[in-house]
């Protein structure tokens, strides 16, 4: 039991990656150039340099920040900065190479990205990218989060909370008392099953979850002994028809995830449940067009948690598809009067920082995080075509130190920014923000109300 | 009638950027092996390959690939391929220069910047790039004029005779006893404070706002004493840092500003970071050199409509003849924002949308949080004219104004004018790379306190620029109000509320909404 009370921290740290993104952006040097180096005068960050012999040296273009003057300088027109064709095939068109390098920062310095200039994208987009925030102006206050001068918890539940108590006519209370964790931050971090993540980047990830003082999801399969030191931190993924094969795992832990898609959660609840009757459970479910049914089915049987995911190919085809299941997800819930006795965790589509306030602000509790975190360790995102054992990228970040720093040091930044989103609306906790939809501006309700035929 | 003042429009002199190349949208490149050197692209093309200069030692050599390079001239591009044409052998190719791709991003397209810096060399129209609209694919991008659906492509562009038309607005519509100052173009300059551009730079614009008889700002940074001289065309900026804020500035200035939130970085303060605290910064300013400067947010004397009531008759009362703007940015209820400001005394309510600009802001604010200002203008202003009060105060919109074109649109969508900062910085030479706040800070000189970068721009130039550029804008104006029917750019504004139906509105299209 905690007994005095301690501002939440996570630790960050210089954590450079082992692998190097491509640079940004490509300097030609055409054969026109007479060596008059006004490009190296020209370049203040020393992208061009002069060999020991007088002649100008190849462009460093890791220190290129595309800044052009250079071309511009030359009086041959001799160079030209473009686009790295590497760089521009990173990752997809949601993974997209600004996202990449974007986590590649915050991963290595668990800062948060700050840049000159206004913003530089598209309008609006598809999913997420079609959500603007709210913030407090004049009359309602902000709150100052992330230089520390007012708190703001960032803190979640996990579990069912009581919609009511009942007590006998002395004052004793009938009810069973609510079972719920608390997590400092409403991110938990989610393994991928099978051989593509080693028994290395596992420990990282539970050595990271520990730090963060919030949980991971391994596959039960691959629990390997080195975990034992982080079982507090570590949920247990089973089957639904496997739960016997593991219940070791079950007694042992806070949270059992089951995953629920062969039945409807009835028949694992109730043979967790006697197995280990503090624990919480959890059922996990692809996000489909039946989830607001099924989260109503799986509260009314009596999971804590429900977490639903969808696949990031889905989600790279349709982006739209994460924000309309979280909404109508959440929506069913409220409908029904029932959404504070499960806690909805979501996944699917978290490629940036602002992806977890909205997650949050669309109506889920929690969001568990794969892809993200896995980017900073390394994955190019092939969705498996390209390892049929273990990840080519990630096996190079073995380090287990410097892998689990990695995902602290993002989940850090992300922290922060999530508190930049907080503070400017004005919540002093995260829970507020569930739901909070009034709170957020959709791209199609904005056309409509001013671009389309009236209000 | 509004009283014309005795204004006369300032004359645009050809005003280059100082760089010894420029960034081409196209190139042609030569495979050797082909060539047969019979010389029939230079005649077809004496322009630029028939006088583009000649790389003898790359020329010498039977194979590889040769760019044709000629500083002083441009190739037309993909429309014209009159050398490829010419050539016997198919030894050249038109390609878009990978320079060109690399620069500029969706809304400031490598077009956008590299017309903006032609305006502000000539005064005049860009005839080789795009001049209007961006590639954000919404908002002002997606809308038109509808004399715009009509117009061919290159279509000669007739402009009317720059006296013919009225571009002034009046900044204070209120019966307060205060002065209406008149302002002969519908925009002024955005803040920018001393620490997040240089002296020479807001000296640029303080030059050429006094030249169009219009406004710049100090930003929060403080009021150095080089802009004392301008001080009739320096707004004074209060914000919630206070830096460099007294009763003398104040009482020096016609217009003050209260900047409640900025675009850029709604709901969060403001952020200097300590590379750009030098000793100069941190003398106006009053605070130690060489730490992260944060304005807090919000102003902590303003939470509710009667206090920010007090806080304006505070700035009414420390300088009787100023007018007062407030600057807020576009939260949902960005409509009730205005009102109580209305009510609170404001003469100006300028709202900042989302995407503006900033030396620095995080990105996930930039992106995020606040609504886009072209949503903003016609929900207040509707809001305004149901109240009855719209034509009491002055609204002016900024945040993604990047053209002439945005700044009517703007109009049209029922804003009054508009506020202008990146346009005025692309002017002087920003190429949006992007890293106003790494380090020694922007490359170009613009963005920075570096005593030797900030020698990259010089006053009297880039006043000169930022004059051309509007020049180049006003006979915009002068374009569509012609087109449309109008005298004068008040008549842009509707009258009531901003309605559109099947995609129209009075003279706006919105293609997405097209019928």
């Amino acid at each position: 039991m905690k007994t005095k009370f301690e501002r939440y921290h996570i630790e960050v740290k210089e954590a450079p990656s082992k692998i190097k993104l491509p640079p940004e952006f490509t300097i030609k040097r055409y054969n026109n150039c007479l060596n008059v180096q006004e490009c190296v005068q020209a370049c203040i960050y020393e992208a061009h340099k002069i060999h020991d012999d007088g002649q100008i040296a190849n462009p460093i273009e890791d220190l290129c920040r595309g800044c052009h003057l250079c071309a511009l300088a030359c009086p041959k027109g001799a160079i030209s900065v473009g686009i790295n064709p590497k760089f521009a095939e990173l990752g997809n068109s949601y993974f997209n190479p600004e996202r990449i390098e974007t986590i590649y920062f915050e991963a290595e310095t668990g800062r948060v990205p700050v840049s000159g200039t206004g913003y530089r994208g598209a309008f609006s987009g598809k999913g997420f990218d079609g959500i603007w925030l709210d913030f407090s102006e004049i009359v309602r206050p902000t709150r100052d989060g992330i230089h520390g001068r007012e708190y703001i918890s960032t803190a979640v539940d996990l579990g069912k909370r009581l919609p009511y108590l009942k007590f006998d006519g002395n004052g004793n209370m009938l009810s069973d008392p609510p079972r719920t964790l608390e997590i400092p931050i409403p991110i938990i971090l989610d393994a991928p099953l099978g051989s593509s993540f080693s028994r290395n980047l596992q420990i990282a990830l539970a050595k990271a979850a520990n730090r963060l003082n919030s949980f991971a999801i391994v596959g039960a399969k691959e629990f390997s002994p080195e975990l034992a030191a982080y079982k507090a931190n570590l949920i247990p993924r089973i089957d639904s028809r496997e739960i016997g094969e593991f219940n070791d795992l079950v007694k042992t832990s806070r949270i059992i995830e089951v995953d629920a898609e062969e039945d409807e959660g009835q028949e694992s609840l109730k043979e967790i449940r006697e197995s280990n009757p503090s624990a919480l459970v959890s059922l996990r479910f692809p996000f489909d067009g039946k989830s607001g049914e099924r989260a109503g089915d799986f509260a009314r049987a009596g999971a804590d948690i429900i977490h639903f995911y969808a696949d990031e190919a889905t989600v790279e085809r349709n982006p739209d598809t994460i924000v309309n299941a979280i909404r109508f997800t959440h929506s069913y819930l409220v409908d029904r009067g029932i959404r504070d006795e499960v806690t909805f965790i979501s996944s699917g589509g978290i490629a940036e920082a602002a992806h977890v306030p909205k997650s949050i602000i669309l109506g889920a509790d929690a969001v568990s995080i794969g892809l993200a975190y896995q980017i900073a360790l390394g994955c190019n995102v092939c969705y498996g075509d390209k390892h049929a054992g273990d990840c080519p990228m990630m096996v190079k970040n073995e380090d287990v130190e410097l892998a689990a720093q990695r995902i602290v040091n993002l989940i850090g930044s992300w922290k922060d920014q999530l508190l930049e989103v907080l503070g400017g609306m004005g919540l002093r906790e995260v829970r507020r923000q569930r739901g909070e939809m009034g709170r957020a501006m959709f791209y199609e309700d904005l056309e409509a109300k001013v671009f389309g035929d009236g209000e | 009638m509004q009283e014309q003042l005795a204004f006369q429009i300032p004359d645009a002199k050809p005003t280059p950027l100082t760089y010894q190349s420029a960034i081409q949208k196209y190139e042609v490149v030569m495979d050797r092996s082909k060539c047969t050197m019979c010389g029939a692209c230079m005649e077809t093309c004496p322009e630029f390959i028939g006088s583009a200069t000649i790389d003898y030692e790359a020329f010498k050599k039977p194979d590889g690939y040769l760019r044709i390079v000629n500083t002083k001239s441009s190739c037309v591009g993909l429309k014209c391929q009159r050398c490829v044409k010419a050539c016997p052998t198919g030894a050249l190719s038109v390609t878009l220069n990978p320079g060109y791709v690399a620069l500029g991003d969706r809304r400031w397209t490598a077009d956008l910047i590299l017309s903006t810096w032609e305006q502000a060399q000539t005064g005049n129209l860009s005839k080789k790039h795009e001049y209007r609209i961006g590639d954000s694919e919404g908002g002002f991008d997606k809308i038109r004029f509808s004399f715009e659906l009509a117009e061919e492509k290159g279509l000669e562009v007739k402009l009317p005779s720059e006296e013919d038309f009225d571009t002034s607005i009046v900044l204070n519509r209120r019966d307060d006893e205060r002065p209406r100052i008149e302002i002969p173009i519908p925009v002024y300059g955005a803040d920018m404070s001393f620490g997040s551009v240089s002296l020479n730079v807001m000296l640029a614009r303080a030059e050429a706002a006094k030249a169009w008889g219009s406004f710049t700002s100090t930003g929060e940074g403080g009021y150095p004493d080089e802009l004392i001289p301008y001080k009739d065309h320096v707004i004074t900026q209060v914000a919630t840092g206070h830096f460099g804020v007294n009763a003398e500035t104040i009482k020096r200035t016609r217009i003050v500003v209260l900047k409640y939130a900025q675009g850029a970085k709604p709901g969060l303060g403001g952020h200097l970071l300590a590379d750009k605290v030098t000793s100069e910064v941190a003398k106006i300013r009053e605070v130690v050199p060489h730490t992260s400067l944060f304005s807090p947010f919000p102003f902590h004397n303003v939470y509710s409509v009667e206090d920010h009531y007090r806080h304006v008759q505070l700035m009414k009362d420390i300088n009787p003849r100023a007018l007062v703007s407030v600057k807020v940015s576009t939260p949902v209820d960005v409509d009730m924002v205005a009102i109580g400001s209305y009510y609170a005394g404001a003469n100006i309510l300028q709202i900042d949308g989302g995407f503006g600009g900033t030396g620095a802001a995080p990105d996930i604010a930039k992106k995020n949080i606040a609504m886009p200002v072209e949503y903003a203008i016609p929900i207040v202003h509707n809001y305004l004219v149901r109240e009855g009060v719209r034509d009491e105060i002055v609204v002016m919109a900024s945040g993604g104004i990047r053209t002439a074109y945005d700044v009517a649109k703007a109009i049209a969508l029922g804003a009054d004018g508009a506020v202008i900062g990146t346009a005025e910085l692309v002017a002087l030479g920003c190429k949006r790379c992007e890293n106003c706040e790494r380090g020694r800070g922007c490359p170009s000189g613009i963005a920075t306190t570096d005593p030797i970068l900030m020698l990259s721009i010089n006053p009297e130039r880039g006043a000169q620029r930022i004059i051309n550029m509007y020049r180049s804008w006003r006979k915009q104006w002068g374009y569509i109000l012609t087109r449309l029917g109008l005298e004068s750019i008040r008549e842009l504004r509707p009258r009531d509320e901003v309605r559109f139906r099947k995609g129209r509105f009075n003279h706006l299209v919105h293609l997405g909404h097209l019928r």
